[in-house]
């Protein structure tokens, strides 16, 4: 039988986003940072 | 156009490549949740594999280009070398953060741990706490050419340990699977899920190569705003 463990992939994707999203930000911030000096 | 305008025109297209690559990702992730199948024995939780392997691919690469222009760097002394040496490493440790938090995720409902210190497992969180290290001494050593032959040296000891992470599945006995793609035989997984694991691995490339040129062009600026200060530029 097919285990039922939908949350864990869930949780892997939106981890995964997250992580992605908040380095994007990051970078973006600090070349905008950079521009402002 | 002045070096620091050029820098930052590079920092825009690098934005503009990770913008599409994160679009792919948004891709990828319908791809994978919606049209992949679900693995049988495994159930939902494998799916996971479509993130975890190509981040686990794009942190590799990232240390592994990191290894090469480290080795570059020691020849040539080219301080721009040492900047892209840095940006990839950094890179290299934010695709890490994917790599080892999908991991634990997928091995609690599949292995049922978080985490066992097995070969695979220490020796990429080995890699990973390495170019932490490497990114910690670049923050604290003040001299640029120190700092960028010491950074070279552990590149050149983290590119070292990547062949070792590949072939620890086949060297000791290990709960992390084998690899089902790169192998000397044909990969060992359905089509559908092979496409949909392809796919993902390229865009984690772009999502690399768009955070490469991002980080490369910030750390041109900051040593060029650096140089200009001293006035050597």
């Amino acid at each position: 039988m097919t285990p039922d463990n939908g949350a864990f992939m869930v949780a892997g994707y939106v981890v995964a986003a997250v992580i992605l999203i908040v380095y994007a930000l990051s970078l973006f911030v600090r070349v905008q940072g950079a521009r402002k000096r | 156009m002045t070096p620091i305008d050029r820098a930052f025109r590079l920092a825009r297209w690098g934005g503009v490549v990770t913008g599409a690559a994160l679009l792919g990702v948004a891709g990828v992730y319908v791809r994978a949740l919606v049209y992949t199948p679900v693995e049988r024995f495994q159930g939902p939780a494998q799916k996971i594999f479509y993130i975890h392997v190509p981040s686990a691919w794009g942190a590799l690469l990232g240390f592994a280009v990191t290894g090469v222009l480290s080795i570059l760097y020691l020849w040539v002394k080219d301080r721009r070398i040492d900047i892209a040496a840095a940006a990839s490493a950094e890179v290299g440790v934010a695709l890490s953060v994917v790599l080892l938090t999908t991991g634990p995720i997928w091995g609690k409902p599949i292995w049922g741990t978080w985490w066992t210190w097995d070969a695979r497992l220490t020796s990429t969180l080995f890699l990973f706490l390495l170019f932490v290290g490497y990114l910690v001494m670049r923050g604290v050593v003040v001299d640029p050419g120190l700092r960028s032959r010491f950074s070279a040296v552990i590149g050149v000891m983290g590119l070292v340990l990547i062949p070792f992470i590949h072939l620890t599945v086949y060297m000791f006995r290990t709960l992390h699977p084998a690899p089902i793609v790169l192998k000397p035989s044909k990969p060992s997984l359905p089509g559908e899920m092979l496409v949909t694991l392809l796919t993902s691995v390229a865009v984690f490339t772009v999502v690399y190569l768009g955070f490469l040129t991002q980080r490369y062009a910030l750390g041109l600026i900051r040593d060029l705003r650096e140089r200009e200060a001293a006035g050597d530029a």
